[in-house]
């Protein structure tokens, strides 16, 4: 891959979102050294960056920052020794006494002793089995809580997806029905004979969309374009898309040129995500 | 930051004050459980405590730095979490590759908002989804193009518009 196809990759790049050879191309290239590509990564991960700061939600910073004094706590602690101090003493005060006890003791006092360590092994056994069955009950409630979010974020990925589905098509109606509606049609040319398609424009809404049908699937690295094709400036490019199994698509695009006439819509077929100018064979045209 | 490094506690309080919310909202949006997410931002926080020292001015923003950081620890979590792997997760490792060069000092502040805000709708509403749906999801583009029913070169090319579109926006609306 060359630098240019690479940099066009720099978005997916920045969100850890490359795969396979392309990802590898992608660390070797950058790897190398170049500094158009580390900067312009740089730039996109500073505007996600940007996005994600901006995501509305609840303040949490006090619960945030128990959690971190928490730490900072037990880590001075463990600097100064005094915790390691502390937890070790003890122990070895009571081992040592435990000798000395040993050594003193009588059989009489010895089998006091075994009744002793009988009982206190029954409270610990006890004691023990009340841990368990708290820790047990612990890694159920974490596992239900776990359960619970990953449902939870099922579903949020699943609306998510909903209304990225619907919002095509609802912006298309809304377009068409706007007051102000501009529907230009789009006529099938050469290569695509059975194709068709619509555009709908609404100034008052800022907004335009593309609905076609019966497009043959692009060619590996190939995507369909939509163009604005105004009296002085030539075309414009008006969106980027492929079309779904069925040859269809609705997609958003660039409002029209302002402030001059619009002579024609056209798709041609053009390089993955698309040019500046057309380049390839039109597919469908269309005048206002 | 260099007060950070240096051990400055103050510093590291301040740190929490500007970016602890923002850590644990990026958190939850991938996550969807907030205890966890504040854990998670607690974790990233504790990172840059004891490795604030391998922050690097020149490749980035403080906030473009944690936020790698966050997503990427969330996205770990999340992976773990669907693996029903351990309760705890380890502290991670690399500090992350991308520091600062930032005095944003007013990252918060209501007038970056607005710019960002501003920034956001200049993007179709479609091409904000797929951004956010690949931001703040564990979710690979083919996995995108699957669910949403759309093809591949449709959900990189929308990826790639909408970040450029933002790009230019922050840039437009005050940065």
């Amino acid at each position: 891959m060359d630098h240019d196809q690479l940099k066009d990759l720099l978005p997916l790049e920045a969100l850890g979102r490359l795969e396979g050879e392309e990802r590898a191309a992608m660390a070797a290239h950058l790897a190398a050294g170049c500094d158009e590509c580390e900067a312009e990564l740089r730039q996109f991960r500073e505007a996600l960056a940007a996005m994600a700061m901006n995501a509305a939600g609840e303040a949490s910073a006090d619960r945030i920052w128990s959690r971190l004094e928490s730490r900072l706590k037990f880590e001075q602690a463990a600097d100064s020794g005094s915790p390691a101090e502390a937890m070790r003493a003890p122990s070895s005060a009571r081992g040592a006494s435990a000798v000395r006890r040993w050594r003193f003791a009588t059989a009489v006092a010895a089998a006091a002793a075994v009744v002793l360590a009988v009982v206190a092994g029954r409270y610990a056994n006890n004691a023990e089995l009340t841990r368990r069955q708290s820790a047990d009950r612990i890694a159920a409630l974490i596992d239900q809580n776990r359960a619970l979010a990953v449902e939870n974020e099922n579903q949020r990925r699943e609306l998510a997806i909903a209304h990225l589905k619907l919002s095509a098509s609802g912006r298309l109606t809304q377009a068409m029905l706007a007051p102000d509606a501009r529907v230009i049609r789009l006529g099938p040319l050469a290569p695509a004979r059975g194709a068709a398609g619509i555009v709908a424009v609404s100034e008052a809404d800022r907004q335009a969309v593309l609905h076609v049908a019966g497009l043959p699937p692009p060619p590996p690295g190939k995507e369909y374009e939509l163009w604005w094709i105004g009296a002085k400036s030539g075309p414009l490019r008006a969106a980027v898309f492929a079309p779904g199994a069925n040859g269809s698509a609705t997609v958003a695009s660039t409002m029209p040129p302002v402030g001059e006439r619009l002579l024609a819509s056209a798709i041609t077929l053009e390089p993955a995500g698309g040019v500046d100018k057309p380049t390839g064979a039109a597919y469908l045209k269309g005048v206002p | 930051m260099r007060a950070v490094a240096a051990g400055d506690r103050e510093a590291l309080r301040i740190l929490h004050q500007r970016y602890g919310n923002a850590l644990a909202v990026v958190a939850e949006r991938i996550l969807g459980e907030r205890a966890d997410a504040e854990e998670v931002a607690a974790d990233v926080l504790w990172q840059v405590w004891r490795q604030a020292g391998t922050y690097d001015r020149a490749r980035g923003s403080v906030g473009a730095w944690l936020m790698t950081v966050v997503r990427s620890r969330a996205i770990d979590r999340l992976r773990s979490r669907n693996a029903r792997a351990s309760a705890h997760e380890r502290a991670g490792d690399e500090a992350g590759a991308h520091g600062a060069a930032d005095p944003v000092a007013d990252l918060h502040s209501a007038e970056r908002r607005r710019a960002v805000a501003a920034a956001m709708a200049t993007l179709h509403e479609n091409e904000r989804a797929v951004l956010e749906l690949a931001y703040f999801s564990d979710l690979s583009q083919s996995i995108i193009a699957e669910r949403t029913g759309l093809p591949l070169g449709t959900v990189k090319s929308r990826i790639r518009s909408a970040l450029l579109k933002l790009r230019e926006g922050l840039q437009q609306f005050g940065r």
